[in-house]
């Protein structure tokens, strides 16, 4: 398709006014988290100086730093245990043939296919039931339920890449499984993890429905309820301190992009070979 | 015990937490909601059997109805303008333009914000005196302004170009990851042979592309099905049930009306119509995926 020539200015000049359209909604949540409250109201004024109140009431009316520290062990715990159980999972998965573990293939298939939603009302009445019910918790482990699939396939995937006379040799050295495991071909699964963590903590980190219904607790609340409920709380309708939050929130995010993003195409092809 | 029976038993083991926490976390409750969508349950009194009834209530309910009608124009937009769309993005993304870096960091830095502050911005960009309608006063006259989001026949509609904000460089990035993937060699050889331009694309890169376009169309699909947190927070579903997906009137029935089982009904026809979907789809695109 022409790899070689360069593509006409014109072309260059459309995608560049849609990339600043996609853009702009970025840019307008900045600005609106900075934009005076006598201008709030007029789309196209722009913020006339550094106004940082509503940075200050973002901290004050609400608590962002309990919300801030609960998304970040929610995400961290969800991430972590999927690595520790599904990475397990996925190598003997792609090592062993026996009956067992071809039906554990399909088990683990079906939830690629059955949506979360037809598990979230019997979960909810389970929480109850055995106590779960507004923790930290139960959420990590609803998360890692819905990854342990994906994240499975990802692992046995890499684990093929892995030749078995390393695991042959040492054996032979006398070394035990679970050592072997873990100071052998954990690390060599090393590009799975990171695939794993740059394509799924943004799924996790914004969230709203799993801890809309699982946590009502506002202690336990992480960052997307709180905002929406900063938002119904407001008594004004100046808006300007739920920006302020939401520009909070997504910080973390638009970093951890910034250093992550060429691995992200990376991860998505590995997601590919998978399907 | 010999050596590689115990090595099966070690291996059982390690794949143990992963079988148990998705046993118990996702596919019992799974299984669970199956026999709760043929029982009337209100999560006090115990579940009572009344066969189909909770599934032929669900097709005389407005809100479910209206939920499925809207669920089905999103997975139909989904296929028929999203998909091309991003094909067609991802195609010139991957072109040598000078600006490349920047071109794909925009297109692609939508999807890591989260759809609550999508809401907030978008509900601020697309309020009757905001910005949206301030620019299109110039474009289509105040008279055809609207409340795009507040209005019957346009609420829905709105909803689905917003999901486009992030949908279109989500898949736009897959399918660039799928372009980058093909050797180049392939198209060495089809220059030779004097293939060109768009036949070039239809007989060389769309083949090739196959497997992206599974996983595309297998994401679109799921993520029309789920749509929920948009209409959640800019509408409610509303003006009337104009803007109800299926999945918020499960979320409505078993979070607000406490019908626990009725719920269920509505996610199970949820899930079938994932399942019958996505079946036909990995029919039709899993055979024209061709073999390196």
């Amino acid at each position: 398709m022409g790899l070689n020539k360069r593509p006409s200015l014109l072309l260059e000049g459309i995608l560049f006014l849609a990339a600043l359209a996609f853009l702009f909604p970025v840019v307008f949540l900045l600005e609106m988290s900075f934009k005076e409250p006598r201008y709030f109201f007029k789309p196209f004024e722009l913020p006339h100086s550094l106004y940082l109140d509503y940075y200050k009431s973002a901290f004050r009316d609400m608590d962002f730093f309990q919300g801030l520290s609960n998304t970040v062990l929610i995400t961290a715990g969800a991430l972590l245990l999927t690595i520790f159980v599904a990475s397990m999972a996925g190598y003997v998965l792609s090592r062993r043939t026996e009956r067992l573990f071809r039906f554990a293939y399909l088990f683990f298939l079906s939830g690629m296919i059955i949506p979360g939603v037809g598990s979230l009302i019997p979960l909810f009445r389970m929480a109850v039931d055995i106590h779960l019910m507004n923790t930290r918790t139960l959420l990590v482990l609803i998360y890692t339920a819905g990854f342990i699939p994906f994240a499975s396939f990802l692992y046995a995937a890499f684990t093929k890449s892995i030749p078995r006379e390393l695991e042959e040799s040492a054996n032979l050295d006398g070394c035990g499984p679970l050592r072997l495991y873990w100071l052998i071909i954990f690390p060599l699964l090393l590009p799975a993890t990171g695939t794993f963590i740059v394509t799924n903590v943004y799924g996790v980190w914004n969230d709203f429905l799993t801890p809309l219904i699982f946590l009502n607790n506002p202690n336990r609340m992480t960052l997307m309820p709180q905002i929406v409920q900063f938002m119904f709380n407001k008594q004004s309708v100046n808006y300007g301190p739920v920006f302020a939050v939401s520009v909070l929130a997504v910080l973390p995010l638009i970093v951890l992009f910034a250093f992550t993003q060429k691995y992200m195409l990376r991860g998505l092809t590995a997601g590919a070979v998978k399907g | 015990m010999s050596l590689s029976r115990k090595q099966y038993w070690i291996a059982c083991l390690f794949l143990l937490p992963a079988f148990a926490i998705f046993g118990m976390f996702f596919f019992y409750p799974f299984l669970q909601s199956i026999y709760y969508s043929f029982t009337e349950w209100n999560g006090i009194k115990a579940p009572r059997y009344i066969g189909f009834d909770n599934y032929r209530y669900l097709f005389q309910d407005v809100q479910m109805l209206d939920g499925m009608k809207n669920t089905l124009k999103m997975v139909v937009f989904g296929l028929v303008v999203q998909n091309p769309l991003a094909l067609l993005l991802a195609v010139l993304l991957n072109r040598k333009f000078r600006t490349r870096g920047f071109l794909r960091t925009s297109f692609y830095l939508p999807v890591i914000i989260s759809l609550v502050v999508t809401s907030v911005v978008w509900g601020e960009i697309l309020k009757f005196d905001g910005f949206a309608n301030g620019i299109l006063t110039h474009i289509i006259g105040e008279a055809r302004l609207q409340d795009w989001l507040g209005t019957v026949y346009t609420s829905f509609p709105t909803i689905i170009l917003l999901t486009q904000w992030q949908a279109i460089g989500y898949c736009a990035m897959i399918y660039l990851a799928g372009l980058q993937a093909i050797p180049t060699d392939i198209y060495e050889a089809a220059d030779i042979e004097g293939a060109k331009g768009f036949a070039l694309f239809r007989h060389v890169t769309f083949p090739m592309l196959m497997p992206s376009v599974t996983i595309v169309l297998f994401l679109t699909i799921v993520g029309a099905l789920r749509l929920f947190d948009l209409p959640f927070l800019l509408t409610n579903g509303g003006p009337g049930s104009s803007s109800y997906t299926l999945f918020l009137a499960v979320y409505n029935a078993a979070f607000k009306n406490q019908s626990y089982g009725y719920a269920t009904a509505g996610s199970i026809v949820l899930t079938l119509f994932i399942i019958i979907v996505t079946v036909i789809q990995l029919g039709i695109t899993r055979r024209r995926e061709v073999e390196l």
